[in-house]
C-alpha cells in the first residue's frame, strides 16, 4: 500500500484526490477537509490535520486571502497564483507527489488543491501546543541562563542561534524514522568544526536506518563505534543551551532531535561530563575549588564504599588505633562481614533512588521518610548493619549527585560495585588493579575518533587551561581573533 | 551485533581472568579478617619468670569502646602466658580467647628490670621480625613491679590504661623533659649502629598495688595507685645498667634534642627564693673535633626561655633580666657537664651518640676507636658553650609588692 502512493501524483480532479486523501489517512477524525468556491465559481478544498496547524493563520490567513484577493485579483485563478500573489504566508510551496504532500501534511502543514489543477498548494503553518521555555531541571546553576530546551527543535535551534550570531552557524535538517521522520538538525560553526567529522557525521545519519526515534539516545547508540563497548557515555547531553553553544565554539557538533529537550553534543571528552556550565560563571578562584571537590566526591562515589571495605578487612593497620576501636565497636553484634554489609546498603540506596525517580511526585515524601527511616535508624539499631557503614553510604550517594551530568554519574555507580567486589576479595591491592583497568578502559575510548581522556591522554599542553583547573577567562583562546 | 557482543564478552573474560591472575600472584601476604573477629592488642608486657618469658598482652573489648558502652565490663582484657618463646606464649593466649591477637595497633612495650638487665635482644627480635608488627610502639622498662600488674592497673584519663601510659610518655618526653619515648625503630637503631648505646624510660607505680588493679581506683580524684615515668635507663650493649637521676635524664634530653619545652628554676641572685623559666625552644648542635689525638666534643647549646614565675626580690629591667639570663645559662651549663660527666665515669656508655657523630667525621680514627669506644667515651673531653636567650616575661613586669610605682604612693 505505502509503496503504492510513493510515486503517485495527484490528479486534475478535486473529488478523486479528496477522496484518495480521506482513503489514505483513513478517515482520521483530526483529518480536516474544507470545501470552498473561489470567487463563486473555482471548487478548492483545504486539508489539514487539526492541533497541528495554527488554526487562527488558517481562518485570517488562508480562507480569508483566498475570497478575498481572489477577487480583487481577477484573471485566472491556478496553483502558482495563489502561491505567488493571494496567500501572504511565509513558507508557501507547491507539490505533485502524494506522499510528500502528507508528510508535509503531517508535520504541521495546509494543503490546498485546486479542481483542474494536479499542484497541491503546501503552506507550512506549523502550530500546535507547546511547553514554555523553562528552567533546566538536569543541570540547574545558581549564576547563569536559566532557560532551557524544549520539546520543539525549532525552539531549540533559535535558542543556540540566539547565542551566537554569526553567519558561519550551519544548520542542517535531516529526517529520520520511516515511521516517526523525526527531524534530526545538526548545528555547528562552519571553519571551526572539523569538516570532516561533518561529513561524517552527516553520512552516519542519511544512512540511519530506523523506523522510529523519539530520544537523542537512539542517534547516540547510532554514532557508538562498532567495536567499542563501554558503560562510559562517549555521547554528551544537555537541555542547557549555553552549555550547547558554548560547545559549538568548541569545534563540537549539535544534533538536535525533534521531540526531546536534550541535545547531543559530539565529540565528548570525559571531562565534559564532569564540568558545570556554572564553572565558567562564577568567578575562578571558586570554580576551581568547586572543581576540586567534584573530583573529590568522583573519587568517593566510586571507590567510598570499596575503600570501607579495604580498609576494616584486610588494612586494619592503616587505621589510626582510635579510629580502628571506634569502627571495631560499632562492628560488634553486626552478623554480615562488611562487604555483604555494604552491599546491602548500596542495593537498598538504588533501590530508594530509582523509586524517587520513576513514583508521581505526589508520593515521594512517603518514600523519602521510609527511606531515611529503615536506613537511617531502624537497621543501626536493629544490629543488621553499623552506623559506620550507614555514614560510608550516605556520603557516597550524596557525592553522585555531586558529578554535574547524570549520564556520567550511572557509570561511575555501577563501577562502585565493582570496586567493592574488589575490595572484598583482595584489598587496596585489588582496588589498585581495578583502578589501573579503569584507567587503560578509558584512554583506550574515542569519541568520534577523539581520545576520550583528552587533554590528559594524549597530553595537550595548549588544553591545560580548561582541563583539570579553570584558568582565568582572559587566558584561555578566548581573545578577539578570527 | 552479536558477534560484537559475544567479543565483548570474551574480552571481559579475558580482562578478569588477567586482574584475577595478577592480583592473586602479586600479593604479597593478604589476609581477610573482619573486625569483629579481632583482639586488639594495645600493649605488651615481658617478664622473666624462671628462665621462660611471662607474656602479658592488654587487649581492647571493642564493645567497650561505643558510647553507650556498659560500664559493668572493662574496656581491656588481660592475657598471661608463660612460654619459652615469645611467638608461642601468644599463640597460646589463643586458647583464652575467641578472637585471634592482632599486633599491628601495638602501643607500648614494657620490659620488667630483670627481663632488661638479662638482655632484651631475644624478645625483641620477634617483634622485629613480624609482619603484623607496625614499628611505632614505645618501650619502657618497668622499676620494681612486672609488667603484669603495670598492664592491669586502672588508670584515670583514657579508659584503655596502654593509651594513658603512651600519651603520658610521649607528653612527659615533650613538655617536661626527663623521660624518653623510645619507639622500637629507635631501638633497632640503637642497638645496631656503633658509637651509640640504647637508652629506655623508666615507668614505675606508686600507691597501693592491689587497690589499683579494680575499677574503684578511678571512681575518686586520687587514685590508690598511679603510675609515673621515672628516669632514664642506660643500657650497655642490649642489657640495663642502671637508672639515671632527673636532672641527669633531663640533660640527657636536652643534649639529644628530645626537648621541646620544659621548665626549669634557677636560684635568685643575692637570696635563696627561685625564679622558674619556661624553655620555648631548645637545641643543642656538636662540633667533635681531636685534640692531641684523642676526641674532643663541643656542645653548643641554643636556648630561648621566657620567665615563668619569680619569686626574687628584684626588680624586673633590662638589667636585671641579663643577671637572671646568666644565672640559668651557668645553671644549665652546669647540669649538662655534670651530668655527661656523671654517665662517663659511673657508666662509661655512650649513650649520646657522641660515637656517631666521630664516626660521620673522622670516619679513619673512627676504625682505631671503634672497638674500645666507651673507653674513649669515658675518657672525653666535653666543652658547653651556652647561647641563652631569655624573650618574655609574661602579663606583670616585677612580682607583686616590688612595683615602684605603688612603692610610691
Amino acid at each position: 500500500m505505502k509503496s503504492q502512493i510513493d510515486q503517485q501524483l495527484f490528479s486534475d480532479r478535486l473529488d478523486d484526490n479528496k477522496r484518495l486523501l480521506l482513503d489514505l489517512m483513513g478517515n482520521s477524525t483530526d483529518f480536516i477537509s474544507r470545501d470552498l468556491k473561489l470567487n463563486g465559481y473555482i471548487p478548492i478544498a483545504l486539508f489539514y490535520l487539526e492541533g497541528m496547524v495554527d488554526i487562527t493563520a488558517v481562518q485570517e490567513g488562508v480562507i480569508s486571502s483566498l475570497l478575498d484577493r481572489a477577487q480583487q485579483l481577477g484573471g485566472p485563478i491556478n496553483p502558482e497564483t495563489i502561491q505567488q500573489h493571494i496567500l501572504n504566508m511565509g513558507e508557501v510551496g507547491l507539490e505533485l507527489n502524494i506522499a510528500t504532500a502528507l508528510d508535509h501534511l503531517l508535520s504541521g502543514s495546509l494543503l490546498l488543491l485546486l479542481e483542474g489543477h494536479c499542484e497541491a498548494v503546501v503552506v507550512h503553518l506549523p502550530g500546535w501546543e507547546d511547553r514554555a521555555i523553562s528552567e533546566s531541571s538536569t543541570q540547574s546553576v545558581v549564576r547563569g541562563p536559566q532557560n532551557s530546551f524544549n520539546e520543539t527543535l525549532r525552539t531549540n535551534t533559535t535558542l543556540v542561534r540566539r547565542r551566537v550570531k554569526d553567519i558561519r552557524v550551519r544548520l542542517k535538517t535531516i529526517q529520520i524514522g520511516k515511521l516517526t521522520k523525526t527531524d534530526v538538525a545538526i548545528m555547528y560553526v562552519d571553519g571551526v568544526a572539523d569538516p570532516k567529522l561533518v561529513d561524517d557525521l552527516i553520512r552516519r545519519l542519511e544512512h540511519a536506518d530506523y523506523k522510529n526515534i523519539l530520544e537523542g539516545e537512539y542517534i547516540e547508540e547510532l554514532l557508538l563505534e562498532k567495536k567499542q563497548q563501554t558503560i562510559f557515555p562517549v555521547v554528551y547531553n544537555t537541555d542547557r543551551p549555553d552549555t550547547i553553544a558554548a560547545g559549538m565554539l568548541e569545534a563540537k557538533i549539535a544534533i538536535f532531535i525533534d521531540g526531546t529537550p536534550f541535545v547531543l553534543l559530539v565529540p565528548s571528552l570525559f571531562v565534559d561530563f564532569i564540568q558545570s556550565a556554572e564553572d565558567y560563571y562564577q568567578s575562578y578562584f571558586y570554580s576551581n575549588l568547586i572543581r576540586l571537590l567534584r573530583y573529590t566526591a568522583l573519587i568517593i562515589c566510586m571507590m567510598g564504599p570499596a575503600i570501607y571495605i579495604a580498609l576494616t578487612t584486610y588494612h586494619q593497620d592503616m587505621l589510626p588505633t582510635q579510629l580502628l576501636l571506634s569502627l571495631a565497636a560499632q562492628r560488634e553484634g553486626v552478623p554480615f562481614p562488611a562487604f555483604f554489609e555494604a552491599l546491602l546498603m548500596e542495593i537498598t540506596f538504588e533501590i530508594l533512588r530509582e523509586a524517587g525517580i520513576r513514583m508521581p511526585r505526589t508520593v515521594g515524601q512517603a518514600v523519602s521518610i521510609v527511606g531515611t527511616i529503615v536506613i537511617g535508624q531502624a537497621a543501626v539499631e536493629a544490629s543488621i548493619v553499623s552506623a559506620v557503614m550507614v555514614i560510608v553510604v550516605a556520603i557516597t550517594a550524596i557525592s553522585s549527585f555531586v558529578i554535574p551530568s547524570y549520564g556520567m554519574s550511572i557509570p561511575i555507580r555501577i563501577c562502585r560495585f565493582g570496586f567493592m567486589i574488589l575490595a572484598a576479595s583482595f584489598g587496596f591491592l585489588g582496588l589498585t588493579v581495578g583502578g589501573i583497568i579503569l584507567i587503560l578502559h578509558l584512554c583506550s575510548l574515542h569519541s568520534f575518533g577523539v581520545p576520550y581522556m583528552s587533554p590528559y591522554a594524549p597530553y595537550n599542553k595548549s588544553k591545560q587551561s580548561d582541563a583539570i583547573l579553570r584558568f582565568p577567562i582572559r587566558n584561555h583562546s578566548n581573545k578577539g581573533e578570527q | 551485533m552479536t558477534s560484537t557482543m559475544l567479543n565483548a564478552c570474551m574480552r571481559f573474560i579475558a580482562l578478569f581472568t588477567a586482574a584475577l591472575l595478577m592480583t592473586l600472584t602479586l600479593s604479597g601476604c593478604w589476609n581477610r579478617r573482619e573486625l569483629n573477629d579481632m583482639a586488639v592488642a594495645i600493649a605488651i608486657g615481658i617478664d622473666r619468670v624462671d628462665e621462660q618469658y611471662e607474656v602479658t598482652i592488654q587487649t581492647v573489648d571493642p564493645s567497650q569502646m561505643s558510647n553507650n558502652r556498659n560500664v559493668d565490663r572493662f574496656p581491656t582484657r588481660i592475657y598471661s602466658e608463660k612460654a619459652s618463646t615469645i611467638f608461642e606464649a601468644l599463640r597460646k593466649v589463643t586458647s583464652k580467647s575467641s578472637r585471634k591477637i592482632y599486633l599491628a595497633h601495638l602501643l607500648l612495650l614494657l620490659f620488667n628490670e630483670e627481663m632488661a638487665r638479662d638482655g632484651i635482644k631475644e624478645p625483641l627480635d620477634f617483634l622485629f621480625r613480624d609482619h603484623e608488627v607496625r614499628p611505632d610502639f614505645n618501650i619502657a622498662v618497668t622499676r620494681g613491679y612486672q609488667t603484669k600488674d603495670v598492664l592491669s592497673i586502672v588508670t584515670p584519663l583514657e579508659v584503655l590504661s596502654a593509651l594513658d601510659l603512651y600519651r603520658s610518655l610521649n607528653v612527659s618526653q615533650k613538655l617536661w623533659a626527663p623521660t624518653a619515648a623510645v619507639n622500637i625503630n629507635e631501638m633497632m637503631v640503637m642497638l645496631t649502629n656503633d658509637g651509640v648505646e640504647p637508652i629506655l624510660t623508666g615507668l614505675t607505680l606508686i600507691g597501693d598495688l592491689n587497690k589499683g588493679l579494680s575499677a574503684d581506683n578511678v571512681k575518686q580524684p586520687r587514685p590508690y595507685l598511679y603510675f609515673k615515668f621515672k628516669g632514664i635507663g642506660v643500657f650497655r650493649k642490649d642489657r640495663l645498667v642502671g637508672w639515671l637521676n632527673e636532672p641527669d635524664s633531663k640533660s640527657f634530653s636536652y643534649v639529644n634534642n628530645h626537648v621541646s619545652s620544659t621548665v626549669g628554676s634557677v636560684q635568685c641572685p643575692g637570696s635563696k627564693k627561685r625564679f622558674a623559666i619556661e624553655l620555648v625552644k631548645s637545641k643543642v648542635s656538636r662540633e667533635p673535633s681531636i685534640r692531641n689525638g684523642s676526641p674532643h666534643m663541643k656542645l653548643i647549646v641554643h636556648v630561648s626561655g621566657n620567665v615563668g614565675e619569680v619569686q626574687c626580690e628584684t626588680e624586673i629591667n633590662d638589667k636585671s633580666i641579663i643577671e637572671l639570663q646568666e644565672l640559668a645559662s651557668e645553671q644549665l651549663k652546669s647540669i649538662i657537664e655534670n651530668s655527661i660527666q656523671h654517665v662517663q665515669s659511673q657508666y662509661g656508655v655512650d649513650i649520646y651518640g657522641f660515637g656517631a657523630n666521630f664516626h660521620q667525621k673522622y670516619p679513619k680514627q673512627w676504625r682505631q676507636w671503634r672497638t674500645n669506644w666507651n673507653e674513649q667515651f669515658a675518657q672525653m673531653s666535653i666543652e658547653v658553650q651556652m647561647d641563652y636567650h631569655l624573650r618574655l616575661i609574661g602579663k606583670i613586669i616585677s612580682p607583686f609588692g616590688n612595683n615602684p610605682q605603688q612603692k610610691k604612693e
